[in-house]
């Protein structure tokens, strides 16, 4: 179908009246693997809760999920389409213990689709992929947990919810290498499977390094609210050699261009 | 031989204050006085019910009185004559261990007077004013009683049904004699506009363990004031678990002198005022003895008009070195119209200890709510988990796994 994707065109963002998304054009189609590499400050995380609909974002633009308008729905009816976000920074609950939380969220976006029974044995699985303890489901929602255990746990929402798109914001970041394998495997296992076979993905980076365990079809490069350069596997690797700083000379050339121009 | 009341007529009060200060504030109404009569006059005499009906006139209840958002006034508080009912019946009460005696207080008082006089009246609850009204028409409400080194397994259940209307005034007593070890739980229930003016009294001799918890449910235009109060011996724990949720005005005071080393002691509170109810609670912990910890924690929300006032004492006499005292309180407002006032008051006179205290009083946090949605949850239904969540750090320390799903789900009840 042609409207099929996570299509975002001309998407602008401000923030307490600074524009920090200056137009974003880009689409991942389903099954894909999109990777959105930038320095610090370029808007990548910006861009996710833009998507997403945090409250404190003033968002213009069109963005559309499989040929729904997103912009016009609330956070969680946004989830309910079949967007997941991946948090840096995910808020802990005190008192919400982390298996009602999984049961609720399931329940909120695939309502009745799994007897208590069979979601417990996919919760059970999918913990073992990644690692987690049974123990951890007694535990209150992100409350204590340190980094590597949040990103664990952001994981494990991701493939119990088993979302259309998900964004990846720096899952990679505070992970040791085991985690990061233990990540990895859970998204190919993830791709594997008939639920999230369709599933594309949008993973924000500042590091090459998880793309080394999730190989993305196409890479793209946001420096100052703008994609400056999009590319497959291989722009990846050229970032890792010589870092943003070319890069990022070529955008300021091209934004002068453009100021001369006018 | 010396009758139960005589005996206690010789102890001493050496604590009451009836200072010039705490002039009366309300008449005496004589048909109150007249009521005492009916009572049973081999548990507490009625010359000294008498007496403790003059202490209730004559003290001040020492809170805020109605002000700027304060609604209640204490010191205007008397019961109705009328309202009082003798010939209503104690507690339903489940025990299946017959080593436990549960006796109904008049009972008690005639049977084992030997025992019920080692704990009844002896933590200073009367000496309050609301304590001392207790006092005067004690009669209602049980003696439990545990033996030495005895571990009750089951939870020891009452339940008081109060009917519409009616004044009630229940003084339960627990004595856990040396190494004994018993959790009690009760259900206070009523219809509408009653009131219900009690006590509870805990002596936990040494090495005892005794965990109380109450599951407060009246209904609409009913007040409850109740006084709690523990005395544990040396090394004993003591535990109380109290559960406002209730009532038009749900008003106490929750205290454990710790006057031996060794003492463990918890005081739990959660209580959430809703529409146009008022709670006003002050818990003391008392460390008159060093080598004590204790650990009090109090959850509270409130939504609508609903008022809450908490002031939570901790005192740490200069000779109590090796305490180890902590004190948190939480406030959720989830109305603008909600208000809840929380006053932590420490007073620590001795330098080898340790004491805690934080409170925090604020909304719901929009980051929180914005994760659960961004998981597919609408915010209705975010807030009410979050709320629920916000009790349960309080709620997991109430004993029996079915009291704590009663209270979750009159918690769930409020918040929907």
């Amino acid at each position: 179908m042609p409207d099929q994707g996570l299509r975002i065109a001309d998407l602008r963002c401000r923030v307490a009246g600074n524009e920090i998304l200056k137009g974003i054009d880009l689409t991942v189609e389903p099954g894909l693997v999109h990777a959105l590499m930038g320095p610090n400050g370029s808007g990548k995380s910006t861009l996710a809760f833009s998507l997403t609909g945090h409250p404190h974002y003033e968002v213009t633009g069109t963005v559309e999920l499989d040929g729904e308008d997103l912009l016009s729905l609330t956070p969680d009816k946004r989830a309910r389409a079949g967007l997941f976000l991946s948090f840096q920074y995910p808020a802990s609950i005190p008192g919400v213990r982390v298996a009602n939380f999984l049961h609720a969220a399931r329940q909120a976006e695939k309502s009745g689709d799994l007897p208590p029974a069979k979601f417990r044995a996919l919760l059970l699985e999918k913990m073992d992929q990644l690692g987690i303890d049974p123990s951890f489901m007694g535990r209150y929602l992100n409350d204590g947990f340190s980094g590597g255990e949040k990103k664990r746990l952001e994981m494990l929402q991701l493939a119990v919810l088993a979302p259309k798109y998900a964004i990846m914001d720096e899952t990679d970041s505070g992970l040791d290498i085991d985690a990061l394998k233990d990540v990895g495997n859970c998204i190919a296992a993830l791709r594997e499977s008939s639920e999230g076979s369709a599933m594309g993905l949008l993973i924000i980076t500042h590091y090459p390094r998880i793309l080394q365990y999730v190989i993305p079809d196409v890479v793209h490069v946001m420096i100052d609210g703008r994609i400056v350069e999009t590319g497959g596997p291989d722009l990846a690797h050229r970032i890792e050699r010589e870092g943003y700083d070319k890069l990022r000379e070529q955008a300021a050339a091209a934004a002068l261009g453009t100021g001369a121009a006018v | 031989m010396t009758s139960f009341a005589n005996r206690l007529q010789r102890r001493r009060w050496g604590r009451v204050l009836l200072s010039s200060t705490a002039a009366a504030v309300t008449t005496q109404p004589p048909e109150l006085y007249e009521r005492l009569a009916a009572f049973d006059d081999a548990l507490i005499a009625t010359g000294r019910r008498r007496m403790a009906l003059d202490r209730f006139f004559a003290l001040t209840s020492g809170r805020e009185k109605p002000g700027r958002f304060w609604r209640i006034d204490y010191e205007s508080i008397v019961p109705d004559a009328r309202a009082i009912d003798i010939a209503e019946l104690a507690p339903s009460i489940e025990n299946s261990d017959p080593a436990v005696a549960v006796l109904d207080l008049s009972t008690a008082a005639r049977e084992h007077p030997e025992l019920l006089g080692r704990a009844f009246d002896t933590t200073g609850i009367s000496v309050t004013k609301f304590g001392a009204l207790a006092n005067a028409f004690a009669g209602r409400g049980v003696f439990i009683h545990i033996p030495p080194d005895h571990a009750c397994d089951e939870p020891i259940v009452l339940r008081y049904n109060v009917q519409a209307g009616a004044a009630i005034f229940p003084w339960n007593v627990v004595l856990a004699e040396r190494g004994a070890r018993v959790t009690i739980v009760e259900h206070l229930a009523a219809d509408a506009k009653a009131f219900i003016c009690g006590a509870t009294e805990i002596v936990a001799e040494e090495h005892a363990d005794v965990s109380y918890a109450t599951l407060q449910q009246a209904g609409e235009g009913t007040r409850v004031i109740v006084q709690r109060a523990a005395r544990p011996g040396r090394d004993a724990r003591v535990a109380w678990a109290s559960a406002e949720l209730g009532g038009e005005l749900a008003a106490g005071e929750i205290r454990v002198a710790i006057d031996h080393p060794g003492v463990d002691a918890r005081v739990t509170a959660l209580f959430f005022p809703r529409a146009s109810q008022h709670v006003d609670l002050v818990s003391t912990v008392e460390h008159a003895a060093g080598e004590s910890t204790s650990e009090t924690l109090v959850k509270s929300a409130a939504r609508d008009r609903g008022q809450a006032r908490f002031l939570g004492n901790i005192r740490i006499a200069p000779h109590a070195q090796g305490s180890d005292a902590r004190l948190r309180d939480d406030a959720l407002l989830l109305s603008p119209t909600a208000h809840v006032d929380s006053v932590p008051a420490l007073e620590i006179g001795a330098n080898d200890v340790k004491a805690y205290h934080g409170a925090t009083v604020g909304a719901i946090d929009a980051e929180q709510i914005f994760y659960m949605a961004s998981r597919g949850i609408e915010r209705a239904a975010a807030e009410r988990m979050i709320a629920l969540g916000f009790f349960e750090p309080a709620v997991e320390r109430f004993p029996s796994s079915s009291l704590r799903d009663e209270i979750r789900a009159a918690l769930a009840q409020k918040l929907s």
